[in-house]
């Protein structure tokens, strides 16, 4: 796949790198550097070691948080010499717990600064440089300008758009591929990928493996709850806003948390449901995901394997998912997640889409919102051959225009056969469905 | 409410394993045996969340190697002792944690002092040879003290959990309630609302009614169950009997004790009860008798209930029924214990009643060959005193060739491990085997920051559920192959 192959940068900053180390600082790593190896790539050249270890390929590590302080970590012990850090975050008491760049005097303080200093002050001639922000503050060249990115990132959302954006990017050009490393946990359990834009299946394509949004039915919560956290969605969506329609719920106010705990814990015991905690409540709330310590480093260190395999080509990376799950047993499962022909970013496909003839335009939008394999989160629609717009959620101006459109049925707007365009203003994304109606 | 400070720094881990856990967790002592970069990694994962104490127990000198691939040395930290450099910089991680350094020879220690590392709740080594391995093995074996050896060379990772067994299971049984559904009389809103698994059972008695008593088995005949449930459907709206559709494959498989379960229960441990006979032993037949007995045939319940759509009412009235049903296999399983402790002279409170609980693990593939080498790169260690270490692997078409040295490097570790292949009796040669050997003798014992982290979160999460008694640990032995990012679990 030499489209693929990484450039090595070899410019500026080698004397400082190299003055920095000392006798057997490489040891471990020039014992493969230097030596052909039965399952190396054919392009590996052993005897590189050191023009390897010494260069400056920048790699970008999206997250300081439990995965990004690991990555940075792995990456300065692995020879990586130039990378950056993005993080919008600042450091909270709960992440102390696996997050181990920081400590208790740090909180409060910008994750991705706290971690590039700690990073550079104890791993000698390594640059660690940070941005503290969002990552859809930057545009392309930026993105280019790194051989390789890692994601440690726990929200989808943010997943999705940097996908997008780095397959968007090649725009048919194979110099302009920038790799993505992906790694996700949960608990005991998580994931490492490599996507290579275009080439090999993206983040997109594997949407419906995600387990369904945990969202419980309105209809379960109002009448025949069973689990506690109906009983706590019950309090936070049904039982706050009768209650107390003036104050908007602040899932980070204590007293609030402690208002919905006590509530559901009422409506618990009228249903004789065990198992409402202040801490279940904190949770369901604000959608807790458990992380720990070691499946961060399992995952980080799987990420950053896959990084210095595809960097030096010195074994053969994977191909390119491997799931973990630590908490019966210990398994893993390394297959080739394949590329969906339809996929609405790296696919050429269009999605054919059968929906019923009655169906209004408002409902089609909540359909799209609902289905798994797309997820969208604020869809606008347009025909795609007119350019007509069907229902613009942005700017203000178009969606006032088009809001009267919700109520109409679809098939007023699209005739049997025609093609919609579907824009995300969340996502660097447009989706082509062809409507067949039933 | 008032949440306090380490309630807060420990919230996401709370949420896995829970106060009890965390309790564990607080009062475990640790010992690590050297020093290494994949020590350090699994220390750091435990003392992170917060573990008692840890010691670290080691004599060498940190040289420039080890601060290249250990995050907890600096350049400062080279020709002092390696113990106490990993334990300033470990220490600092948590300040809730105790760490302790001793500077010593582990191997000198096993050999005269055994008796030092009684004092822990698992011991973990990294790098000790086979022979002294054996010694502080038995020694903990008989005091039911957990040992983790461990292993990492180049892109391979290897260990194994040696411990006096640890226990977990599936069920069946509601008929009675599901004898109280009557779906033709229920009104839609009734209809809708009936619990899946009733759904499932109701229609599997009718099934089984008009097959001889027989399960749906044949994939034809699966289909014809999946059609008959579907045509129990009202209309297209009715969740429950999704669940019940999506779960029908389930219904369909004969309940019965797991092929593994039935070989320990066949072991001569279970067979052969006596007073020196571990608490593993006395429950796991305490377990065969109520398979034998009062489970016909199945093993006791677990008594949890997915979520599914129904009534609050039915859905807790069937949650009580599996959980009274899961009791009751408990008190009886307990009587069973009770009944064997008292016929050795033990005091039936010599087994906690949370001990009656069991877990027990499933098979594996591949990858043995990363085992093989692994243990026959310890059997060259053991006559060299080194690794293999060499570039022994070339192109064909390449000018270059391996130098004399560098093939005797290869040959001498391949009769290492044609040696153990004949010892084992394995006669089927593995795959590419020389590739495998060519690679080990490239790694040349060195040991990757990326692979040490990966082990080391492995065997943390392993340490975790052993301390913490949740979840539920390898049985024994896990090889991780970093060049194809694959595992594999064996039971060695």
């Amino acid at each position: 796949m030499s489209e693929t192959q990484m450039q090595t940068d070899l410019q500026g900053g080698l004397e400082t790198a190299a003055s920095k180390d000392w006798p057997g600082r490489w040891s471990h790593l020039y014992k493969i550097l230097d030596r052909r190896g039965p399952f190396a790539d054919p392009s590996f050249t052993p005897d590189h070691g050191d023009e390897i270890l010494l260069n400056t390929c920048r790699v970008l590590v999206i997250g300081a948080g439990g995965l990004g302080c690991e990555i940075l970590k792995n990456l300065a012990l692995s020879g990586f010499k130039n990378i950056e850090v993005i993080d919008m975050d600042t450091i909270d008491v709960s992440n102390l717990n696996r997050q181990f760049l920081f400590r208790p005097s740090d909180v409060g303080k910008p994750k991705a600064k706290v971690a590039s200093e700690f990073i550079m002050k104890r791993v000698p001639g390594v640059k660690v440089t940070y941005y503290h922000g969002k990552i859809q503050d930057k545009d392309d060249d930026y993105y280019l300008g790194f051989q390789l990115i890692i994601c440690g990132l726990d929200s989808v959302e943010a997943r999705r758009w940097i996908n997008a954006t780095l397959v968007n990017l090649v725009d048919g050009e194979p110099e302009r591929i920038r790799v993505l490393v992906d790694g996700g946990t949960e608990g005991f359990k998580g994931q490492a990928r490599v996507i290579i834009p275009t080439i090999t299946s993206c983040y997109e394509c594997s949407l419906d493996m995600l387990g369904k949004q945990r969202t419980f039915p309105i209809c379960t919560i109002a009448n025949t709850p069973r689990l506690p956290e109906h009983c706590i969605e019950w309090a936070s969506a049904i039982h706050w806003p009768k209650e107390r329609p003036d104050i908007k719920m602040d899932t980070d106010d204590p007293i609030h948390i402690q208002w919905l705990y006590e509530t559901a814990l009422k409506r618990a015991k009228e249903f004789n449901i065990t198992g409402v905690t202040y801490s279940l409540t904190q949770g369901v709330v604000k959608n807790i995901i458990p992380a720990i310590a070691s499946t961060n480093a399992i995952i980080a260190a799987s990420c950053c394997n896959e990084a210095f395999k595809l960097i030096t080509t010195s074994q053969p990376y994977l191909n390119n998912y491997m799931m973990y799950t630590g908490n019966e047993g210990l398994y893993t499962y390394t297959f080739d997640h394949q590329k969906k022909p339809d996929c609405p970013v790296c696919g050429n496909e269009r999605v054919t889409m059968e929906i019923s003839m009655e169906i209004t335009v408002e409902d089609f939008i909540e359909y799209l919102k609902e289905k798994q394999d797309i997820q969208l989160k604020k869809p606008s629609l347009s025909h795609a051959v007119t350019n007509e717009k069907i229902y613009w959620q942005s700017p203000p101006i178009f969606e006032e225009k088009t809001r009267p459109n919700l109520e109409r049925k679809l098939l007023e707007m699209v005739k049997q056969g025609d093609e919609i365009t579907v824009t995300d203003t969340t996502l660097p994304i447009s989706l082509q469905i062809v409507v067949s109606y039933i | 409410m008032h949440v306090d400070k380490k309630t807060q720094k420990y919230d996401r881990q709370l949420r896995l394993w829970h106060a009890s856990g965390q309790t564990a967790l607080e009062t475990a002592k640790v010992c690590l045996i050297n020093g290494t970069a994949t020590g350090c990694e699994i220390l750091k994962d435990l003392v992170l969340p917060g573990i008692g104490s840890f010691t670290v127990v080691d004599d060498k000198i940190v040289d420039g190697s080890d601060v290249g691939n250990t995050f907890f040395l600096v350049p400062d930290s080279i020709g002092k002792s390696r113990a106490q450099a990993v334990t300033e910089f470990l220490q600092e991680l948590n300040e809730d944690v105790k760490g302790f350094h001793f500077s010593e020879n582990p191997i000198a220690l096993i050999e005269n002092q055994p008796e030092y590392f009684l004092q822990f709740s698992i011991v973990i080594t990294t790098n000790i040879p086979e022979k002294p391995l054996l010694k502080l093995a038995d020694t903990l074996w008989n005091a039911k003290i957990p040992l983790v050896v461990l292993r990492t060379v180049g892109f391979i990772g290897y260990f194994r959990i040696a411990l006096p067994e640890h226990t977990n299971v599936p069920f069946l049984s509601l008929e009675q309630y599901v004898k109280t559904f009557n779906f033709d009389t229920l009104d839609s809103m009734d209809h809708g609302h009936i619990p899946y698994v009733v759904i499932l059972l109701k229609y599997l008695e009718q099934w089984k009614q008009d097959h001889d008593g027989k399960l749906p088995s044949t994939s034809a005949e699966r289909n014809e169950f999946k059609q008959l449930i579907q045509s129990g459907k009202r209309n297209a709206d009715e969740e429950n009997f999704d669940e019940a559709l999506s779960s029908a494959w389930r219904a369909c498989t004969v309940t019965k004790v797991p092929r593994q379960v039935e070989e320990i229960f066949k072991d001569s441990s279970c067979e052969n009860i006596t007073s020196e006979s571990s608490n593993f032993w006395i429950i796991v037949r305490a377990i065969r008798e109520f398979v034998a007995n009062e489970g016909q045939g199945l093993l006791p319940l677990a008594g949890s209930v997915p979520d599914m759509k129904a009534y609050t009412s039915g859905y807790v009235a069937m949650q009580n029924i599996y959980r009274q049903k899961a009791k009751e296999d408990i008190s009886i399983v307990r009587a069973h214990v009770h009944d064997i402790l008292t016929s050795i002279g033990r005091s039936v409170d010599s087994i906690s009643d949370n001990e009656i609980d069991s877990r027990w693990l499933r098979d594996s593939q591949e990858n043995i060959v990363n085992y093989v080498l692994i243990r026959a790169m310890d059997r060259f260690y053991e006559s060299h005193n080194r690794y293999p270490d060499a570039a022994t692997f070339f192109l064909e078409d390449d000018a270059e060739e391996a130098s004399e040295e560098a093939r005797s490097e290869f040959s001498t570790l391949k009769t290492y491990v044609n040696l153990l292949l004949g010892e084992w009796d394995i006669t089927n040669y593995p795959e590419h085997l020389d590739n495998h050997i060519h690679e080990i003798c490239r790694a040349g014992g060195s040991e990757l920051a990326n692979i040490a982290s990966l082990l080391g979160g492995m065997v943390s999460q392993e340490i975790i559920k052993l301390i913490t008694r949740q979840y539920i640990p390898i049985n024994n032995s896990i090889v991780f192959d970093g060049i194809r990012s694959m595992s594999s679990s064996y039971i060695l």
